[in-house]
């Protein structure tokens, strides 16, 4: 994110939204949008998410007269995202498939022998800083690729845990997973980027 | 005894520092005498560190622009209401 609204600025920005301040709601539209669309993604196809998030703000402008401030701004937002989206589910009966059954990926569980032990070892160390790697432009894109090719489930939960920075139970209740579903969704999400690095590492291919 | 998959299956419980105490120590002692999984938890580290570094982007302008029209929308006619009951 390029703004960072700290509980300070919060507080003066929810004032500013109750009284209807047009410059506020396009700030915080800036500001929260982005993690609103994770959330709706969890459950939506890409344009039914992008319909949910900009119905929620129109929600919002009455809504947040209601706001109590129990949870940050951003939960209370991610909440209601994943209510609206819930709801349209259940409407259309439809479910969010989602395997948690394997912690491994398949590319990787393939990696280790009969007895559990490397076959095919990690062949390179990655020892540059992530700002370093990612000045490789070809790297950069090669990421863009993989992460919206991954399954909408596991990147949401990696971009509420990781980018949006939420915790560990605030992304359970928002997506309303367990604990340990939330963790297989992570480690799934994290293989995959990681077998993406290591082999545009070793070849340069994406 | 925990073999290398079996690091490999926790490997983000681990990083995240979502393991018990006794998991936690075996962990450690693998790690301190195999340098493969050395290697791979210091790599899906560098990549989840990777991951979020470039997930810090601008957010999608037709999207933003779009919102701010609905919202702008939504303002007037509530603001349009109020000062009709006035």
């Amino acid at each position: 994110m390029d703004t960072v609204v700290n509980p300070e600025t919060e507080v003066s920005l929810i004032d500013e939204l109750k009284r209807g301040d047009s410059s506020a709601f396009k700030k915080a539209v800036r500001e929260y949008s982005p993690g609103m669309l994770a959330v709706a993604r969890f459950y939506l196809d890409h344009s039914s998410a992008e319909e949910i998030v900009q119905d929620c703000w129109v929600t919002v402008i009455d809504a947040i007269q209601k706001f109590e401030g129990r949870s940050g701004l951003k939960t209370w937002l991610h909440r209601i995202v994943a209510n609206r989206c819930k709801n349209k589910l259940r409407s259309s009966k439809r479910e969010v498939a989602t395997d948690f059954s394997e912690n491994l990926e398949p590319e990787l569980a393939e990696r280790f022998n009969a007895t559990g032990r490397w076959d095919l070892p990690p062949k390179l160390r990655f020892d540059e800083s992530a700002d370093t790697l990612l000045e490789n432009g070809a790297l950069s894109d090669c990421l863009d690729k993989h992460l919206s090719a991954l399954p909408e489930t596991q990147r949401s939960a990696l971009m509420l845990y990781e980018a949006h920075q939420h915790k560990s139970e605030d992304v359970c209740n928002i997506l309303d997973v367990s604990a340990s579903n939330l963790r297989v969704l992570l480690h799934r999400a994290r293989q995959k980027i990681f077998l993406m690095v290591e082999t545009f590492q070793e070849t340069g291919e994406c | 005894m925990l073999m290398c998959r079996d690091l490999a299956e926790i490997a983000s419980d681990y990083i995240d520092g979502e393991l018990n105490v006794q998991k936690n120590l075996s962990v450690k002692m693998h790690l301190m005498m195999c340098r493969d999984c050395r290697s791979f938890i210091g790599n899906l580290r560098a990549s989840t560190e990777l991951m979020k570094a470039h997930s810090s982007g601008n957010p999608d302008e037709e999207l933003m622009r779009r919102i701010d029209e609905r919202v702008a929308e939504a303002l007037k006619s509530r603001n349009a209401h109020d000062s009709n009951n006035e």
